[in-house]
């Protein structure tokens, strides 16, 4: 949270400091993501991450009237369970930073929406279990939406909801003969500033 | 107000990914676990499965170990093996330093056969193991701690002789989480006379659904 706090107060120093067409921004909120991994030992067994404190940096340069092309770091940190028979067990701690290449435009007025194709990369607190040869890093492609109400000369208020989806395995499942990988989905939705476009 | 392009491409982007986002990851079929748990027989002629496996609320065991022949390395290296075995911590240990602490003792040396017990022994040339759960008659709750001996044959500096103890501790902690039966494989670390000293894809599956199976028997509280 000291992080986050000095990268909030160090943004309006760096406004002035830095051109005038790059448009960048920084965001906490929260992440939800769908299971990452089931399995069938006599009974259905899922695992899931909990839902994740989020922070989201970014940065992006015009490359068209109104369009700007950008890189967008998110990072989250949550804790992760398996479910069995209704009863969930925790599994320790669970990191991710998914980095997405990506453009943005205008829909209608102050909202924007964004796309793009990136990685994600996971980082387990302990190797271990299904993270025992090591954390996990796969492409990812996401959008969202981005509403920029003006609150400062320089700065606007930035609520954001994104959508991203990548297919999760590890070393350790595709090791034990899983197959294939599993479709995970993640929502997040967050609040930061933005300098100003004007 | 005038709506922009960007709507149009973005909802192509949530389709396309409504549409590939269904299939999930396949879990492999498990078929080659190997009878772990107990079967024994009783006076009135009936037999009586016995099968436990330590529950997530006393997690992680604590194992104590004598200092004393490598021991404390061989455990460590056993506890990782079969911590390793499982994918959703199902069971994790941790050394103690106080025997009076522990849920699971090992020592150097030969049971005492004081009171009743359930011994699982194995056998090599070069070295002997038991592992020992104080059962008590009529009870389906294990006294704590299990107790694990293990006891050279020959000198104990000979290389065979340590290398026999490594996979034995390991064999014998096997036992003392929940697979009380051999494996008739002897490419299987549960094997009654062990030769390998790695954990086989059997001995991974089969304690992956000993801990997925509810167990006849529970431990006491230590």
């Amino acid at each position: 949270m000291r992080f986050l706090c000095a990268v909030l107060v160090a943004l309006p120093a760096a406004a002035s400091a830095s051109h005038a067409q790059v448009d960048y921004y920084a965001r906490v909120g929260l992440t939800g993501s769908t299971k990452l991994a089931r399995d069938r030992l006599i009974q259905e067994i899922e695992v899931r991450p909990g839902l994740a404190p989020t922070l989201a940096l970014g940065a992006a340069v015009p490359f068209a009237p109104n369009y700007r092309a950008g890189l967008e770091a998110t990072l989250t940190t949550s804790g992760y369970e398996v479910r069995e028979l209704g009863t969930d067990s925790d599994l320790g701690t669970l990191r991710t930073i998914a980095l997405v290449l990506g453009m943005d435009g205008p829909i209608v007025g102050r909202i924007g929406w964004r796309g793009g194709l990136g990685l994600i990369r996971y980082w387990p607190g302990e190797e271990e279990g299904l993270f025992l040869q090591g954390g996990s890093t796969r492409f990812l492609v996401g959008g969202g939406i981005d509403v920029r109400p003006q609150v400062m000369r320089s700065w606007d208020l930035m609520l954001s909801l994104r959508y991203d989806f990548h297919r999760f395995s590890t070393d350790e499942l595709e090791s034990r003969r899983f197959t294939g990988s599993q479709g995970v989905q993640r929502i997040s939705a967050t609040i930061g500033l933005a300098r100003a476009r004007r | 107000m005038k709506v922009r392009p960007g709507l149009p491409i973005l909802s192509i982007l949530a389709t396309g990914l409504s549409g590939i986002s269904c299939a999930e990851i396949a879990s492999p079929s498990r078929n080659e676990v190997y009878e772990w748990r107990l079967i024994t027989g009783n006076p009135a002629g009936t037999v009586d499965t016995l099968s436990f496996h330590w529950p997530r609320s006393r997690l992680p065991v604590r194992v104590y170990t004598e200092d004393s022949l490598s021991l404390p390395a061989y455990v460590e290296r056993g506890l990782q093996s079969w911590e390793a075995a499982f994918l959703y911590g199902e069971f994790t240990a941790e050394v103690v330093a106080d025997s009076n602490l522990a849920d699971i003792v090992v020592r150097v040396g030969l049971p005492s056969k004081a009171g009743f017990s359930v011994g699982i022994k194995a056998a090599a040339p070069e070295c002997e193991g038991e592992t020992e759960l104080d059962l008590p008659e009529g009870s389906s709750e294990i006294q704590p701690p299990i107790r694990v001996y293990v006891n050279p044959r020959f000198d104990p500096s000979a290389p065979e002789v340590g290398e026999c103890l490594a996979l034995t501790v390991t064999h014998e902690l096997g036992h003392a989480i929940g697979i009380f039966a051999h494996s008739p494989d002897p490419n299987d670390i549960m094997y009654s006379d062990p030769v390998v000293s790695e954990l086989s894809v059997s001995d991974r599956a089969t304690a992956e659904l000993a801990y997925h199976v509810a167990p006849t028997l529970t431990i006491a509280p230590r």
